[in-house]
């Protein structure tokens, strides 16, 4: 080892000692330092094992987690960013924390999410064996710039890269990347047959309109969600590929999906949750798993930390969903959409550094559709641009109620007892888990007292 | 029934940072009046766009990869454009819409996109793409003869110039430029600006301003918009003008 990358990795384990004897969690700080001192710190640890990738705009931390515990289920030693952290700081922040003096990392798999811009530096200075590409939305304008340049970046890294992607098929943006390496043999597709809930037209905004190989207006037999679905270029033929794994006979009402002749309980009734999981299943394919494995963490493993996340408060049931942009949000509403009977919903829209500042992306979803919501409660740094938003789409604004801060909106939102759903944007959801724990813990104790 | 027609342009292309609620705000404002609405649009390449029968253009914002796609398009509507203008339609514009109505656009890769030459300014974009205006934005502008504070974001890399009737004076923000004290463009029947958010989600007078614009001259009868529930949009000026204006 180099004296340079030996210096490196004795200083940022001293930072991470330090920070533990301060009574700190490392988190992103020795990380950041790191990079201002060497920005080729990555390659100072030794990573011997398999590196796994999870990337995309959505369902990142989600998959990340499946296949984190379809892993250590099989007795592996796995090193994750289970809590996100996916920048390249993050990263080498992960690494410092397990590894030894010299630079050595030691576990069977690192299993990583990473963020979409920064798949090509982190992976310029690790050896990758496996990118898992989940999908390409509009997400964060003013701090990720357009989709486009995203796609891009992450084309020009696949280019030379020659271990396992694999992708889905059923979003343009990504199934086109299958295109990137035409040497590379490693490229497996998933997708999903037509579910129920399907449209001939597209529902909620998308982004991929147009032919990525020769500009031509895409045609879509269906859409499953945005623009996700069965598409393909009516002049070159973009879009026929032979996908590796085929989620079918998705049956949301059980909830149930099928992979190879085999039927899979599943714990949550949304497309969007299923085209995770069919990743999963397709990376960890890959790796020749134990079917029984799969059925076990498809029938009863959850991410919680606010994907999906279910808790019962005061006689109430609330589905929590995280929602960075439209179409996370869109997901929860038709989750929340093809519920039946009433229903009442929580919006938390924060606007600090890590959401974007800017907001205007609550006007690309698709408030159009509100079955049987008997009212709303918004709340966060901008409670008011969100009730605004539902407003204009034709909800009665006096059913709006508009409580910026989030303790005040639980006690609102429970006022009433009955099905419930909440939309946290990002640096909303871990308050908004708190506030709900904070408010279950205040009724308890008002019980037991009372 | 009274109806408006609004005609949204390249509804597919320029559609960034949810510019096409403008024109739902419009629609749900009209209805509440009772004035029904129809949005018609013009997509690339459409040949038999009606112009005159119009009460209201909209051009959203778009990447710049978009606004060399439509260029040319649009540079064949010149005339009908022109004509529409001077008939006194209404037009409304954002970000990359504003640009590229002025004399021309040069882009972050110093590529000359030229405009409709609606108006005089122009737009020169900074060649380091890091460099654009993005942020909370506050505007002073004059609707009939009383001021008022237009609240919105701006994220754009051109710098406008040689702009004779600015839209309004910058309170917080960048505007055409840098630190510049003046932002977007206006005429009796022109809105142009940088401004998302969008733009009328936040201001229901300009909306209101919008509208009432057009129903006077269909109608021919001065037209004063009734009174809605604002209480939401109310709060949320109080809140965003604290926060914004706090020096």
């Amino acid at each position: 080892m180099s004296i340079k990358n030996t210096l490196t990795i004795w200083f940022g384990k001293f930072m991470v000692k330090a920070l533990h004897l301060l009574g700190r969690d490392a988190g992103n700080a020795p990380g950041l330092i790191l990079w201002e001192m060497n920005k080729d710190c990555l390659k100072a640890f030794k990573v011997d094992c398999p590196i796994i990738a999870v990337t995309g705009t959505n369902g990142k931390t989600s998959v990340t987690n499946y296949l984190n515990h379809i892993f250590e289920s099989t007795g592996k030693k796995i090193i994750t960013n289970k809590q996100g952290n996916n920048l390249d700081t993050g990263i080498t922040s992960l690494l410092l924390q397990n590894c030894d003096m010299k630079g050595r990392v030691k576990a069977d798999y690192l299993v990583l999410e990473i963020d979409e811009s920064h798949v090509p530096v982190i992976f310029s200075k690790m050896k990758l064996e496996t990118l898992v590409l989940l999908n390409f939305f509009r997400d964060q304008l003013d701090r990720n710039g357009e989709v486009e340049t995203l796609i891009l970046k992450v084309k020009k890294f696949l280019e030379t890269f020659e271990g396992n992607v694999v992708l889905n098929a059923d979003d343009p943006n990504v199934s086109r990347l299958g295109l990137a390496n035409p040497k590379n043999k490693n490229i497996f597709y998933f997708s999903v047959e037509k579910y129920a809930g399907a449209t001939e037209k597209p529902y909620e905004v998308g982004e991929g309109k147009f032919c990525p190989r020769c500009g031509e207006e895409l045609k879509y037999d269906y859409y499953q969600y945005s623009h996700v679905g069965k598409f393909r270029c009516p002049k070159c033929g973009f879009g026929d590929v032979k996908p590796y794994v085929t989620a079918k006979n998705v049956k949301l009402d059980v909830p149930s999906i099928e992979f190879e002749g085999e039927e899979y309980k599943i714990s949550h009734n949304s497309i969007y949750y299923v085209y995770n999981l069919s990743a999963v299943y397709a990376a960890a394919s890959l790796y020749n798993f134990d079917k029984k494995v799969l059925h076990e963490t498809f029938e009863k493993f959850e991410v919680n930390n606010g994907r999906l996340e279910k808790f019962n408060v005061d006689g109430s049931s609330l589905l929590v969903n995280l929602a960075k942009n439209p179409v996370g949000a869109n997901m929860t509403l038709r989750v929340m959409n093809e519920h039946k009977g009433e229903k009442e919903l929580l919006f938390v829209l924060n606007d600090n550094l890590a959401d974007g500042h800017d907001v205007s992306w609550i006007w690309d979803i698709n408030f159009s559709v509100f079955n049987d919501v008997t009212r709303v409660v918004t709340s966060g740094t901008r409670a008011y641009d969100i009730a605004i938003r539902i407003k204009c789409s034709g909800y009665d604004p006096d059913k709006i109620v508009v409580k910026p801060e989030l303790d005040d909106a639980m006690v609102e939102f429970f006022k009433n007892k009955g099905d419930k759903y909440a939309i946290a944007n990002y640096t909303a959801i871990q308050p908004t888990r708190a506030a709900i724990k904070r408010y279950k813990a205040k009724v308890k104790e008002g019980r037991e007292n009372g | 029934m009274d109806k408006l027609r609004i005609l949204h342009m390249y509804p597919a292309m320029l559609d960034l940072y949810g510019d096409s609620g403008n024109v739902e705000i419009l629609s749900y404002r009209c209805r509440m009046r009772g004035i029904e609405t129809e949005v018609v649009k013009h997509d690339l390449g459409d040949k038999d766009t009606d112009f005159s029968g119009v009460d209201i253009v909209y051009l959203g914002g778009g990447a710049d990869f978009e606004q060399q796609l439509l260029a040319d398009d649009l540079l064949g509507l010149k005339d009908n454009i022109r004509k529409a203008y001077e008939n006194g339609v209404y037009f409304l514009m954002i970000c990359g819409g504003y640009q590229l109505m002025g004399q021309y656009y040069k882009d972050s890769n110093g590529k000359k996109i030229p405009g409709l030459g609606l108006f005089d300014y122009y737009t020169v974009a900074s060649t380091n793409k890091r460099e654009r205006c993005i942020g909370n934005i506050v505007v002073e502008t004059t609707l009939g003869a009383k001021k008022y504070k237009v609240i919105g974001f701006e994220n754009h890399g051109g710098q406008t110039t040689n702009v004779k009737t600015p839209f309004g004076k910058v309170l917080a923000g960048n505007g055409n430029e840098f630190a510049s004290s003046v932002e977007g463009y206006t005429e009796k029947n022109v809105t142009a600006t940088y401004l998302h958010g969008p733009l009328l989600s936040k201001n229901p007078r300009l909306a209101d301003h919008i509208i009432s614009y057009c129903m006077t001259r269909k109608t021919g009868q001065p037209y004063k918009p009734e009174q809605i529930n604002d209480k939401l949009e109310a709060e949320c000026r109080k809140v965003l003008l604290e926060r914004l204006l706090k020096k």
